[in-house]
């Protein structure tokens, strides 16, 4: 057995990944992670520390952050970053008021060394409500195509519905087990 | 109602090993009465003990972060039911039925807990577990917890997850969801049959130092 292949073997045993979910306070973070989850969404009160999910999906095993997005809480986010292997960024894309804040945010992260090798998805969310900025839209203010460190992503979503939230998901897992499952 | 499915596409696992006693080198163990002398007891210390102490590894002051567990809540993944919740009275209960319920605790400092379940609840394949915890006014770097299920003297299960750094005055949830231990069917009729022998420790860690140990007891044959 060569070498290469005692070394796939010893990763694939632990295939675990973590991911770490941010953005401004009532972004939908946690519904998000709720309905991935199976847990009904109708009662969801503001993250005031952290919600942790351990869910197994495809055959990882992913370990699901989501700290709250009040400003209070934000200077903590750091303390979080250590390991991560995916962020997703989620944005209210009816909230047009603070895209400015949002998209400071997101750039002040992507600078974050710790943060360096992680995917980044980001949920253009709330799709459901009238007046929601489309994907393309928020690309723009956001200004994603200035951000060439980190494979990127934008989709559309609701957590309401659970519109494109599995697809978000399988993006981010396969981009992920490419970069760090995959020795050849 | 979801796009997304709790059954097949997130059928899930806990994140941690799970080891049986057989697996365990009796060179690696160590005993109750030598972590009593020691001053500060690590994780590795406790996964080195073979069995359920008899007593606790600290006394309820070594919680000087005032960590406080507010909810534990237990719900059938294949059915969505929540089969058993416990919280504070200042914590209001979702509107569930629950299955389950608490025999007895010891009110003085809340680390003991006795479970009265039903024998079904030994059948269940996929289940979520939810712990609701608070934090005081000291930020908490590396907390740690350490659960290890015991029938009598055989370790059912190790669970050992890091929730890392929580923040000062904060609220926060832990899910995990796991498949049920395969137990044998000789086994899970010795559970039933001997109420509150299947015991737990659970062991909290920050920084590496032991700082909170709870014990629980379970009975299956609730309605038998």
């Amino acid at each position: 057995m060569g070498l290469m292949t005692v070394l796939k073997k010893m990763k694939q045993k632990e295939k675990e990944m973590r991911i770490l979910i941010l953005g401004l306070d009532n972004a939908g973070k946690t519904t998000i992670l709720k309905k991935y989850n199976g847990e009904p969404t109708n009662t969801i009160e503001p993250t005031l520390g952290f919600n942790i999910k351990t869910l197994e999906h495809k055959n990882f095993k992913l370990n699901v952050w989501d700290v709250g997005g009040q400003k209070s809480l934000r200077s903590y986010w750091r303390n979080y970053f250590e390991s991560t292997d995916g962020l997703i960024w989620v944005v209210d894309s009816a909230d047009k008021r603070r895209l400015s804040d949002c998209t400071a945010e997101l750039h002040s992260l992507i600078e974050e060394e710790r943060l360096a090798g992680a995917t980044l998805l980001i949920f253009a969310n709330k799709q459901d409500l009238p007046g929601a900025l489309s994907a393309e839209e928020i690309k723009e203010v956001l200004q994603l195509d200035r951000i060439k460190t980190h494979h990127w992503k934008i989709i559309h979503c609701s957590a309401y519905t659970g519109e494109n939230l599995l697809e978000g998901i399988n993006w981010m897992v396969s981009d992920i087990s490419a970069r760090i499952f995959t020795l050849d | 109602m979801i796009s997304v499915g709790t059954k097949s596409k997130m059928a899930s696992k806990r994140t941690t090993a799970t080891t049986s006693a057989a697996e365990h080198d009796v060179s690696e163990q160590i005993s109750e009465q030598i972590l009593h002398k020691k001053t500060t007891i690590s994780p590795e210390d406790v996964l080195k003990l073979p069995n359920i102490t008899k007593g606790y590894l600290c006394t309820p002051d070594a919680n000087v972060y005032n960590i406080d567990f507010i909810r534990f809540k237990i719900r059938d993944l294949d059915t969505g039911v929540v089969l058993f919740e416990i919280a504070k009275p200042s914590v209001i209960l979702d509107d569930n039925q629950t299955e389950g319920k608490v025999e007895e605790t010891d009110l003085n400092s809340g680390r003991f807990v006795r479970y009265q379940f039903t024998p079904k609840f030994l059948k269940l394949k996929l289940v979520g577990a939810t712990v609701e915890f608070t934090v005081g006014s000291k930020p908490v770097n590396k907390f740690r917890m350490i659960e290890r299920h015991y029938f009598r003297n055989k370790l059912l299960k190790t669970f050992d997850f890091e929730f890392g750094f929580c923040i000062p005055h904060s609220k926060n949830t832990c899910e995990h969801i796991y498949k049920f231990p395969n137990l044998d069917p000789e086994m899970i009729k010795e559970m039933i049959q001997n109420p509150f022998e299947t015991k737990s420790d659970s062991f909290y860690f920050v920084e590496d130092q032991l700082i909170m140990h709870n014990k629980a007891e379970y009975a299956y044959n609730g309605g038998v």
